[in-house]
């Protein structure tokens, strides 16, 4: 077959290309050009380090940093560590499989804010859940659970909406694998923890760093779980961003999306490259 | 089909006709609107023309369409509210700044964003009719002739009268502190998503130190005369609780879970005339203080319809509408001449009220704020 001519080929590329050259382009290009003191909306444009060296130094950006990757790390394991049993669970059909298989993901079709405030009545102080202890005498009285200082409920929240995504990239991953390679396995006396370890999860390794990817990015950059759910002695990269752009200082502001989206790119290296090297260095 | 024919060729000529009237009625207003010259009787005949406004305020959207409507039945003009958010709004603003015509018609925002805008961005609002009783200056920021206030608010504390007497009510940062310490967990207030929480422990820190809050000047060594306040706010750390925002303090209020919490005053109201929160909350301006303020509308110098512009804010800031406001959203009236008796708070207690901390200083000091507060809890 004759290969098309490059320009035909660039013409063909250029709806997808397009789209990320110059929308998302444009947009990256303006933060890290506004967080080097271009397009300044208050006062003169022109570069300078200022703004960089004023935000990196202070205390609330160390704090926002820590914490974010805190919730992107744990948020993406903790999903991909509940999604594979069932993954594997739902790897061959049963009665009732579909069924379940769509509740597991219903969370993918609630909107996170909508969720959120779902939680909130559960856990408020005379919600369902306080209301529910103090009749079974675990509690003397309601307790404050909403906000908690070490992020559980957002935690949960977080693993709660992003599972699915990862049962759904998984189950097509352990669906792959073959029976008999499994059936070898046993023949040859590895037991469950082996056969996953050696098995199945380098096999679907690629299916588990999509995941990691995907959940991490979006749980590095939260902002609607944190504000309504999260603890209020802490604030994500995307609140802090936020506070910024409140006070109208999009200088500083960018200073915090450019550091964010250095560090998706960063972390979804990392936790893609662990993630190799655990599960896929084993495959020997 | 003859006659069909005829017919047609009537409404276009007609159509014409009415098209030709308007075109010269607006080209004889709009020179003399534009050069700021024009007798309001003929900025009321170009704003019947333009026939409609966009006003774009970032609250009770909902609310003021329908109270907006009054406003049609009196002038014809129609008022489109887009949904939107604060700054958002005064972003967009800035953004269509170098388009000849923007989308903004009347902003709507808080007067502490006044110092933050580019005020030549406006058009100045030297068409309306002369009213001593309009007010141009809000807790010290003066607008000018480009800003009016249509918006009052006050920022206070919501307490349950059935856990605590008016009375004993806390008025000073001693008194906040007895009561913290007597009522563990019973008091809550944000520092973000919303001023009253702000209003609240900026007040604090001023009773507690010497800084001019008033002047915007920040240094280390102004911010380190807070020290005062922030080991005030540690020492009690265990005995007050921080809520999300300012409508998650009264919802938790309201619920029972809180005695008393920051709110604003208007958002109060407007809450408990939704039956949102409960009738029984009451409301007060402690002693030492609090922030009271308003907000502003005013003009984008690319308005699409200045004159239903200038016609809208001739209508939102006069007595009637302002008497309304207070009594069917809360406010302060924005209007010498406007009935106030529907407040939750007291004329005398308005006394208390305090303007805004200045910007930038306002700014830093929340950051130390939340670094020295908020993170060592």
């Amino acid at each position: 077959m004759r290969q098309p001519a490059p320009w035909k080929l660039a013409l063909l590329l250029f709806p997808g290309l397009g789209l990320i050259l110059i929308f998302i382009g444009a947009v990256i290009y303006i933060a890290v050009a506004q967080s080097f003191g271009y397009y300044n909306l208050q006062g003169e444009s022109g570069w300078t380090l200022e703004f960089w060296e004023r935000t990196v130094g202070r205390r609330a950006y160390e704090r926002s940093v820590s914490y974010s990757l805190y919730v992107g790390i744990v948020s993406a394991v903790l999903s991909v560590a509940l999604a594979y049993p069932l993954a594997l669970w739902l790897r061959k059909p049963f009665k009732g499989s579909l069924t379940v298989s769509a509740i597991l993901k219903a969370p993918l079709l609630i909107h996170g804010i909508v969720a959120a405030f779902l939680f909130l009545n559960v856990i408020s102080y005379h919600g369902i859940l306080n209301q529910f202890l103090v009749s079974l005498g675990v509690f003397d009285g309601p307790r404050r659970l909403q906000n908690d200082d070490n992020a559980i409920g957002l935690l949960i929240m977080q693993v709660w909406k992003n599972m699915p995504i990862a049962l759904l990239l998984l189950t097509g991953a352990v669906q792959a694998i073959s029976d008999d390679v499994l059936r070898a396995a046993r023949d040859l006396g590895a037991g469950v923890w082996a056969r996953f370890r050696k098995i199945i999860a380098p096999l679907s390794v690629s299916a588990m760093q999509a995941s990691l990817i995907i959940i991490f990015i979006g749980a590095l950059a939260d902002f609607t779980f944190q504000t309504t759910i999260g603890p209020t002695n802490r604030q994500s990269m995307a609140q802090y961003m936020d506070w910024f752009k409140e006070r109208a200082r999009w200088n500083e502001a960018a200073v915090v999306g450019v550091t964010l989206m250095v560090l998706s790119l960063l972390g979804s290296i990392g936790l893609a490259g662990a993630a190799q090297l655990i599960f896929r260095g084993r495959r020997k | 089909m003859t006659g069909d024919t005829t017919s047609i060729q009537q409404r276009i000529d007609n159509m014409l006709k009415k098209l030709l009237s308007v075109t010269a009625l607006v080209a004889l207003t709009t020179p003399a609107f534009a050069s700021g010259q024009a007798t309001w009787e003929e900025t009321m005949a170009a704003a019947k023309e333009e026939g409609e406004v966009y006003w774009f305020v970032w609250y009770f959207e909902d609310r003021f369409r329908v109270f907006a409507e009054q406003f049609t039945e009196e002038t014809g003009i129609v008022v489109n509210i887009p949904e939107g958010d604060h700054i958002a709004n005064i972003d967009k603003m800035r953004a269509e700044a170098g388009r000849e015509t923007g989308d903004i018609d009347v902003l709507a925002y808080g007067y502490d964003q006044l110092p933050n805008i580019n005020m030549e961005l406006f058009a100045p609002l030297t068409m309306l009719p002369e009213d001593a009783g309009r007010v141009s200056t809000v807790a010290g920021v003066d607008g000018g002739d480009v800003a009016v206030a249509w918006w009052g608010n006050q920022t206070g504390i919501a307490y349950d009268p059935a856990k605590i007497a008016e009375d004993d009510l806390p008025q000073t940062p001693a008194d906040f502190a007895a009561f913290w310490t007597a009522n563990p967990g019973q008091m809550g207030f944000n520092y973000e998503n919303g001023g009253s929480g702000p209003s609240f422990f900026l007040n604090i820190l001023r009773n507690l130190s010497e800084a001019n809050f008033n002047d915007g000047a920040s240094s280390p060594e102004k911010l380190a005369m807070l020290d005062a306040g922030i080991t005030f706010f540690n020492e009690h750390a265990e005995n007050y609780e921080i809520t999300t925002s300012n409508s998650d303090s009264l919802t938790r209020l309201s619920e029972g879970e809180f005695t008393m919490v920051p709110a604003w005053e208007d958002h109060m109201a407007g809450l408990q005339v939704n039956g949102e929160i409960r009738d029984e909350l009451r409301f007060y301006i402690p002693e030492m203080g609090m922030f009271g303020g308003g907000n502003a509308v005013s003009i984008p110098a690319n308005a699409p319809n200045p004159a239903a512009a200038s016609v809208f804010i001739d209508w939102l800031t006069s007595p009637e509408i302002q008497t309304q406001f207070n009594s069917q959203f809360g406010t302060a009236p924005m209007h010498a001449n406007a009935d106030d008796s529907a407040a939750l708070v007291s004329n005398a207690m308005r006394d208390r009220s305090r303007p805004w901390a200045a910007k930038p200083f306002r700014d830093t000091v929340e950051e130390r704020f939340i670094e020295d507060v908020i993170f060592e809890r």
